[in-house]
């Protein structure tokens, strides 16, 4: 993985997967409360990447016009946070969550509300975990959906931020035997970063610390 | 793991499928249960509510997990884990049951407080004994189950086994989770069971466990089940021993990675490809395990086939290969890869395309610089040649090729500049053409030699131009396969100052001869003239008793000039030698005494004779001479005395010794004249045989002595060789041809006193008056008759005639006829008719035995009357009678 950047180290990067997994599993539990349905959530590997690496991964690994949800979060680190799906698992994804009797054209009306509640649920449990873990609160602006390729999507928040870096997931979704994937994508600046990297050290201690 | 499906749709459905690990685990075969209900496996002390339970959960969410006692069909029973997954049809209702069922050890987990043990312990460890066997053979999963709450760990018999646990260990510590874990994989699992600890519900992660210091490497799937609060509960899963599996994907990993090598598998009809991460690595992807077909195909380049081919399944089987450019998605970098894979149909419709991609961009490269090489190899060798072609053409040399058959092949335009011949003149002809004919012998040496297998050649020969004059042509010449190459440069000048500087060389050397024999003449002939002149006087004034005394002075002085002239004549190799069958010992000897008395005492003298010594053929008084000459320039060279060896032995020389040496083979007689002297320098050395060289002071010698010897030895058809160190001596070998018989017993005596005739008839023909006049005078005075004639003209028709003639007496050298050829007229009618020629220099008489034949005598002039007068008293002994008469 060259391409990645070593601003995390291998145990930070295990343990920041870990601590995602725990998030995107608390939103598999809050999506199987909304939908009825039988969810799972798994996040298996993460990748730290520059903003234009992140660009070139979801190019080369996608082709096409991609959907995505995207908010913008405040607070012990910042950021902006999105769940990116090829745009033809998007419509399976709403499927899968509104219910498999939805027409094409009835998916497709409702598409972006039921995305944008979807993202809503997964990135903000991801990101609470984490600041619950740091016991410092987080806001989160509304979630918005955006259709791009994958230049428009990593583009940052403030533009002298542009040297910062995108944490990179992929995220499975395991929905009524359906399997979707997608990306967790989670641009950071440095600061960000930093603060970040002390909730990760947090938790690692937490874990060596436990005698079991 | 053992398996099952069943049909959907009932709470005990068909089972349609086992797999091979379910007649493992139950000991029922697969095609004895396919088709019965799964209750088979149920015993009557099987846990209703559980079941119940189960299937209640897969009616709801379409999967369940449950733990129930079961019984095999040898009756044993055992705790059996069972996981439903509904399978739904396209509809979205149940179509089957998939079930896995796995071996608990221990019972239920406590947290799900349907422990139930009702069976005894002893029956329950034999079974678990027996499925340990079994599981290890069958490579099943084993199972645990961890109690957040409580930190315990419950784990099967193949879970024990494969952690190296007592199989009876129902309940351990969580902490014994982490404990067989390799070091290096330990950090990591902690912190991903944390996770799971925590609430993430999916947990996949392979690591190495340490068991009995084996490493083995093992896969754990597991989910973190929740309470009602959302709590986590308990954190369960399956764990399988991998170590085969990874061990073949390292091999693979390796391989493609250390052989540069990327494997891809494209089903038709799909938009993305499974690929490797080396298969990333060769493009310049980033490393993934699907590829959409269009990010890998994007890279290559426009004008060449792409990587992934054939995506609507046209092609059902079969290899393919190809190459192709492609631009390397990370650094822009121009590559050439090569796809090498196969078609094939898959199982489920479609078709399979999997292959490998590796770089052949340094193949490619060196292909196309040795391309380049050549071509530009191909320039250079033009180039080349056009210099080779200049030199050829500018060369003043005149250069050719002469191809094994002995034609020319080429020839430069310098023999048109020299020879006047056009290129086309010469080509396909021989050489020898254009060649003197003095030289074609040497020419044929040299090209011999040269197809022989000499490499070069040095020699000069002439060759004719188109106007007929003859160039001086040194060439130089080397063979190669069979083709000789020559360079010949034009020496037409060198040899024409040569011939000039030898021209003027003789001059100077006939100058300084005239110049000498000028001076030994005058003081020669002044004795003569004085003698006579001073007889007449006293004569006159009858004195006559001192007439004699001038006259003997007279003919003193006529002695001098005739010896030499003689001397002269052997120098010029043009001497009448006197070649003989002769003894050399007994000749040395009979001059010993006159040598020690020439040589002083200070000399000494050493003889050493062969006693086998051979006859030699030569001229007895000639050998003589050379002998003391050879004996006198020793002394000189000795003047504070020393040795003189003259040895005599018998030599061989066979052929192939003599070749280079330009000397006759056979056999010789050796004469080797040896003294201590003070020896020459190589420079005299060299000039030793040049006429009138000497190294004697003015007047001392004439410089005649070694060249006379040469000259004599080279007409007897010997040889004579000379060795000389400075400071230690000299030695000079003469070689004399072996006489092949035996030696006359004795010799004429010719010193009885002439015989007077009695009337026999001479005819003589003489042109010089004076000789003439002393001839006929002595024949008168002998008391012979005689013809007088001037020439052949006169003399032929007399031959030819009736007239009695007893002898002819002529001179060689004549006007018209020669002696001989006069001889020759007289003998056709006259067979036996005795001839005796006197000759002063005869080329033709030079050698007596080639030159007469029987009945012809010869006479060396000067003679004296008495000498003329024994001779032919002689001849006519010799032939009484019938001499004079003509044949007819």
């Amino acid at each position: 993985m060259t391409a990645q950047i070593a601003t995390l180290e291998d145990m930070e990067r295990d343990a920041l997967t870990e601590l995602v997994n725990i998030g995107v599993s608390r939103a598999a539990v809050s999506l199987r409360k909304m939908v009825g349905q039988h969810v799972l959530l798994s996040v298996p590997s993460l990748e730290v990447v520059s903003r234009s690496g992140a660009i070139t991964l979801i190019r080369e690994r996608e082709y096409g016009q991609l959907v995505a949800v995207r908010q913008d979060f405040d607070g012990a680190f910042s950021g902006r946070a999105l769940l990116i799906f090829p745009e033809s698992n998007s419509l399976a994804m709403v499927r899968a969550v509104a219910g498999e009797t939805l027409t094409v054209e009835e998916a497709s009306a409702i598409e972006n509300e039921a995305l944008a509640e979807t993202g809503n649920i997964v990135l903000n449990s991801c990101l609470a975990t984490m600041a619950n873990m740091l016991k410092q609160p987080l806001t989160m602006s509304l979630p918005e959906v955006i259709r791009s390729n994958g230049s428009l999507l990593f583009e940052p928040r403030r533009l002298e931020s542009g040297g910062g870096i995108v944490l990179f997931l992929y995220i499975n979704f395991a929905i009524n035997n359906h399997d979707i994937r997608g990306y967790i994508s989670m641009l950071m600046d440095l600061p960000s970063i930093q603060a970040l990297r002390l909730l990760i050290a947090d938790f690692i201690r937490q874990v060596m610390g436990e005698e079991i | 793991m053992a398996i099952t499906v069943t049909e959907a749709g009932s709470a005990t459905g068909t089972i349609i499928y086992a797999n091979a690990a379910f007649e493992a685990l139950t000991g029922f075969p697969a095609a004895e249960v396919m088709g019965r209900s799964d209750r088979l496996l149920h015993a009557e002390e099987t846990d209703r509510a559980v079941l119940d339970q189960l299937h209640a959960a897969v009616a709801q969410t379409g999967a369940g997990t449950a733990e129930v006692l079961n019984r095999r069909k040898d009756g044993t029973r055992f705790w059996n884990r069972i996981s439903v997954t509904t399978i739904r049809d396209a509809e979205g209702s149940p179509a089957f049951s998939l079930a896995t069922l796995a071996e608990v050890t221990g019972g239920p987990p406590p947290a799900n407080g349907h422990a139930g043990q009702q069976h005894s312990r002893p029956k329950l460890d034999e079974a678990r004994a027996r499925l340990r066997q079994v599981q290890v053979s069958a490579a099943a999963a084993g199972a645990w189950e961890w109690d957040i709450a409580t930190n315990r760990l419950v784990v099967d018999a193949r879970f024990a086994s494969i952690y190296g646990l007592e199989p009876a260990t129902a309940e351990l510590p969580a902490s014994a989770f982490f404990k067989p874990i390799h070091d290096d994989d330990r950090m990591r699992m902690r912190i991903a069971v944390a996770g799971a600890l925590q609430g993430a519900e999916v947990f996949a992660r392979d690591f190495r466990v340490v068991v009995g210091g084996e490493v083995r490497w093992v896969a754990a799937r597991g989910r973190t089940y929740l309470d009602d609060e959302e709590k986590p509960l308990r954190f369960a899963g399956v764990l399988t021993d991998i170590s085969e599996q990874r061990k073949v994907e390292e091999r693979l990993y390796i391989a493609q990675t250390a052989g540069g090598v990327g494997s891809f598998e494209y089903l038709s009809g799909y938009g993305t490809a499974e690929v490797s991460e080396e298969f990333c690595r060769l493009l310049g992807l980033r490393p993934a395990l699907t590829l959409p077909v269009r990010t890998i195909n994007a890279v290559v380049h426009p004008d060449d086939e792409a990587i992934i081919q054939n995506r609507d399944g046209q092609i059902r089987e079969g290899a393919a290969f190809h190459e192709c450019r492609i631009t390397r998605a990370d650094t822009g970098e121009e590559r050439w890869l090569a796809s090498r894979g196969e078609y094939r149909r898959a199982v489920g419709g479609g078709v399979i395309f999997a292959g490998v991609i590796y770089d052949v961009t340094t193949i490619k490269r060196s292909e196309a610089q040795l391309r380049l090489l050549t071509e530009s190899l191909e320039e250079r060798v033009e180039l080349r040649t056009q210099e080779r072609d200049r030199v050829w053409n500018l060369s003043r040399d005149l250069l050719n090729v002469i191809g094994p058959d002995g034609l020319q092949r080429s020839v430069n335009p310098a023999w048109t500049t020299l020879l006047g011949f056009e290129a086309s003149e010469l080509l396909g002809s021989s050489m020898d053409a254009l060649v003197h004919p003095d030289d074609l012998a040497i020419f044929a040496v040299h090209l011999t030699a040269l197809r022989r297998g000499e490499l070069t050649a040095d020699f000069d020969i002439r060759l004719r131009s188109k106007d007929g004059t003859y160039r001086w042509v040194s060439w130089t010449a080397m063979v190669q396969d069979e083709t000789i190459y020559g360079i010949g440069r034009d020496v037409t000048q060198r040899k024409l100052l040569e011939e000039q500087l030898r021209q003027s060389q003789k001059m100077e050397a006939v100058g300084q001869l005239t110049g000498g024999l000028a001076h030994d003449f005058n003081n020669m002939l002044t004795g003569i003239l004085g003698g006579i002149d001073m007889a007449r006087r006293r004569i006159q004034q009858g004195r006559l008793q001192d007439v004699d005394r001038y006259l003997d002075a007279a003919v003193t002085s006529g002695q001098r000039a005739a010896a030499l002239t003689h001397r002269l004549l052997a120098f010029s190799r043009r001497q009448t030698l006197d070649s003989r069958p002769l003894d050399v010992s007994t000749l040395v000897r009979s001059v010993e005494d006159l040598l020690r008395r020439s040589l002083g005492e200070r000399i000494e003298l050493t003889i050493d004779a062969d006693p086998d010594l051979w006859p030699a053929l030569a001229d007895e008084s000639q050998l003589e001479s050379a002998i003391l000459n050879l004996a006198i320039n020793a002394r000189d060279a000795m003047p504070e005395g020393g040795q003189l060896t003259i040895r005599l032995q018998n030599a061989h020389f066979p052929p192939e010794t003599l070749e280079a040496k330009k000397a006759i083979a056979g056999d010789f007689v050796q004469i080797r004249v040896a003294d201590t002297g003070c020896g020459m320098p190589p420079e005299v050395l060299a000039r030793v045989f040049d006429p009138f060289y000497t190294t004697k002071p003015v007047g001392q010698g004439t410089g005649l002595g070694l060249s006379m010897i040469y000259g004599f030895v080279q007409q007897s058809r010997g040889h004579i060789q000379i060795a000389s160190d400075e400071g230690k001596g000299t030695a000079i070998h003469l070689l004399l041809p072996r006489y092949d018989g035996d030696l006359p017993l004795t010799r004429e005596v010719e010193s009885e006193p002439p015989l007077s005739g009695t009337g026999e008839t001479v005819l003589v023909v003489e042109d010089d008056p004076a000789v003439r006049l002393i001839v006929l005078q002595s024949l008168k005075e002998l008391g012979y008759h005689s013809i007088e004639t001037q020439n052949g003209k006169e003399a032929v028709p007399i031959l030819q005639s009736n007239r009695k003639i007893d002898l002819l007496v002529t001179d060689v050298g004549l006007p018209g006829l020669n002696g001989r050829q006069i001889a020759d007229i007289g003998r056709e009618s006259r067979p036996h008719l005795p001839v005796l020629f006197m000759t002063g220099y005869a080329m033709e008489a030079a050698d007596q035995s080639r030159f007469l034949t029987a009945g012809m005598t010869i006479l060396k002039k000067p003679f004296s009357v008495d000498e003329f007068g024994r001779l032919i008293a002689v001849i006519l002994q010799r032939s009484p009678g019938e001499s004079g008469k003509p044949g007819h």
